[in-house]
């Protein structure tokens, strides 16, 4: 009974919610976004969203390589470490300013990837998944090398870099990186998504679905491709650049197989080959990682009366595949193109309405 | 001048002679079709003319320039276009994505114009081939007689001068034959100097459209002709019924 009355009240909230168009929302929630400093929430938290805008930069642009044009990188993490480490190269030995330092390393970052693009030209499919990811791991230990520490600085890595806003008190610093971080992804992930809805992005789901097709369609699919790595490369160096200079550090580590593996792991969760997708899961991953894990259940545990220190370390990263594995399997095409499939169908339902049978009947008309 | 001129022509599989020293030629405006049993070679003569596969020996002209060594993109760009036996729609695009793939994007013009005469000129080819009403589904939704006719519409998409139909009714009931041989002939009217070659066994579509035919056997021309000749050649009947019935 109460609960029949629940979903209707939601049912008639969301014919009302789902009536405003796309651009409306992404409007309001870039409100939303941008008003969250003010509401005076701790510089941890804060730091989160900071640390999810990075990570979003970084699997949109795996999302476009891998999610539209089907060559599977699972070294991703190459485009991340290439861009710390030259900004932190190019501030080390040439005292270069941060405005200089990213665009460098942007700059690097797509050659790179560009460079990177011609194995892809020879190899497909799984076979181009296992090169990808040797480069990074190569690259690592020859930066971990003893030997090169003095250009590399070693396992410490290249610290520490130039803040961004020295200038400004530390609480306030943060809120100008979530402003900055902000306005980056905002600004990566309209391009990723022009880039992806043009003709261009068309040629790079033609080359995902059949190569041999294209080709018949009069697609030179070696320069697509070449095009896609050095897209993805661009963005992935601008958060790999980010990231150590919101940290201070570029250090080997940027390379492991952590860093390549978050943007697949974020991607599914948000929706691959959406673009929007990936910003959605990045956001999830970190409020799971940071927030939930780390704050929300050992607090909820000191509610009835048990402490945990120590023993929820070990067990985190077992209740967070778990709850990634719930995610996955209840939404296989990912949160976010779940969500915008639903929207899809209630439209779609009540165009129908309109139309005349009354196949959709849980939204009556309204009487005129 | 010939429009395709092609002269001993030869690939070999290994041991295999998939086609053997093939001369013919189209020229403009001519509609040619190809027959022969399975394993003839029309398949490979296919690719090796589109570029998918390189040949051995001998040289194809293309409006007098020769187009072997040429990546498939550039031959498909010089006005050279095929469709596949089997279809190969791409699945996650929207019909008239799967044709704008295929379309030149005009230079110069500025872009949301070009947008929107791209889609003004996907809309257009596809209701030449009759899928207007599927434009906006996703190719995994779509059917496989309509896919036929996607792919002939991504064809004509790259504005071709020869046209290259693999078993364009491969698969489809005498409706949809019926149906696809009118907008073949419609598609011929409307660009009478396109030159089509249709590879086919369903013959009897086959000979209501073409002028020409060319009979292959073993990776060779057996023989070629007009629809009647070839209809009555006893060469042509051996080789489809098999040989002459003897008994034990």
């Amino acid at each position: 009974m109460v609960l029949s009355y629940f979903r209707r009240a939601y049912s008639s909230f969301a014919a009302h919610v789902f009536d405003i168009p796309p651009r409306f929302m992404v409007l309001l929630f870039l409100v939303l976004l941008s008003i969250v400093p003010l509401t005076g929430l701790g510089t941890y938290y804060l730091n989160i969203i900071v640390s999810a805008n990075v990570l979003a930069i970084f699997a949109v642009s795996w999302d476009l390589l891998v999610g539209r044009t089907g060559q599977i990188s699972l070294g991703h993490a190459l485009f991340f470490g290439i861009g710390g480490y030259t900004s932190a190269f190019l501030f080390k030995f040439y005292g270069l300013p941060i405005w200089l330092t990213i665009p460098a390393a942007i700059a690097t970052g797509g050659l790179i990837s560009l460079l990177l693009g011609f194995p892809a030209l020879r190899v497909k499919g799984p076979y181009l998944a296992l090169i990808t990811m040797a480069f990074p791991l190569i690259i690592q230990n020859l930066f971990d090398w003893p030997p090169l520490t003095a250009i590399f600085g070693g396992r410490y890595g290249i610290r520490p870099l130039p803040a961004f806003f020295p200038f400004l008190p530390v609480t306030q610093q943060i809120i100008a990186h979530y402003y900055l971080t902000l306005f980056l992804l905002l600004m990566s992930s309209v391009i990723i998504y022009k880039i992806a809805n043009s003709k261009t992005g068309i040629v790079f789901v033609s080359i995902l679905d059949d190569e041999t097709a294209s080709k018949a369609c009069g697609i030179n699919i070696t320069k697509y491709k070449l095009l896609a790595f050095t897209i993805s490369g661009l963005f992935g160096s601008l958060a790999g650049s980010l990231q150590a200079h919101l940290l201070k550090v570029a250090n080997p580590p940027m390379f492991s197989l952590t860093w390549s593996f978050a943007p697949i792991i974020v991607t599914f969760l948000g929706g691959i080959g959406t673009i929007y997708g990936p910003i959605v899961g990045a956001y999830i991953y970190y409020i799971l990682d940071r927030y939930v894990l780390t704050i929300f259940i050992p607090n909820l545990f000191e509610l009835f009366g048990y402490t945990i220190t120590g023993e929820l370390e070990f067990t985190k990263l077992l209740i967070f595949a778990l709850i990634v594995l719930i995610l996955v399997i209840k939404w296989p095409r990912g949160v976010a193109k779940y969500t915008t499939d639903k929207l899809e169908d209630l439209e779609e339902a009540r165009d129908l309405d309109e139309r005349g049978p009354r196949i959709w009947k849980r939204y009556p008309k309204k009487d005129t | 001048m010939h429009l395709l001129e092609v002269a001993n022509l030869g690939k070999r599989f290994g041991g295999l002679t998939a086609v053997n020293n093939v001369n013919f030629h189209i020229d403009e405006g001519e509609m040619v079709g190809i027959i022969g049993p399975n394993g003839a070679g029309k398949t490979t003569l296919f690719n090796l003319l589109s570029g998918f596969l390189k040949p051995d020996s001998g040289s194809v002209k293309f409006k007098g320039e020769d187009i072997i060594g040429l990546p498939p993109h550039k031959i498909v760009n010089k006005g050279l276009a095929r469709t596949f036996q089997v279809v190969r729609p791409f699945h996650h695009l929207p019909v008239i994505a799967n044709v704008m793939v295929a379309l030149k994007s005009p230079r110069g013009a500025r872009k949301i114009e070009w947008l929107k005469t791209m889609e003004r000129k996907a809309a257009d080819l596809l209701e030449d081939v009759g899928l207007s009403e599927l434009m906006l589904e996703p190719a995994e939704n779509v059917g496989h007689g309509d896919l036929k006719r996607l792919e002939i519409a991504k064809a004509l998409a790259t504005e071709p001068d020869l046209l290259l139909l693999d078993e364009p009714f491969g698969g489809l009931n005498p409706l949809e034959v019926d149906f696809l041989t009118k907008s073949i002939m419609r598609m011929h009217l409307d660009e009478p100097r396109r030159g089509v070659i249709i590879v086919e066994h369903k013959l009897y579509a086959l000979m209501k459209l073409v002028k020409r035919v060319i009979v292959f056997h073993k990776g060779e021309k057996l023989t070629e002709g007009t629809p009647e000749e070839i209809a009555n050649n006893k060469k042509v009947i051996e080789v489809y019924m098999g040989g002459p019935f003897k008994h034990a």
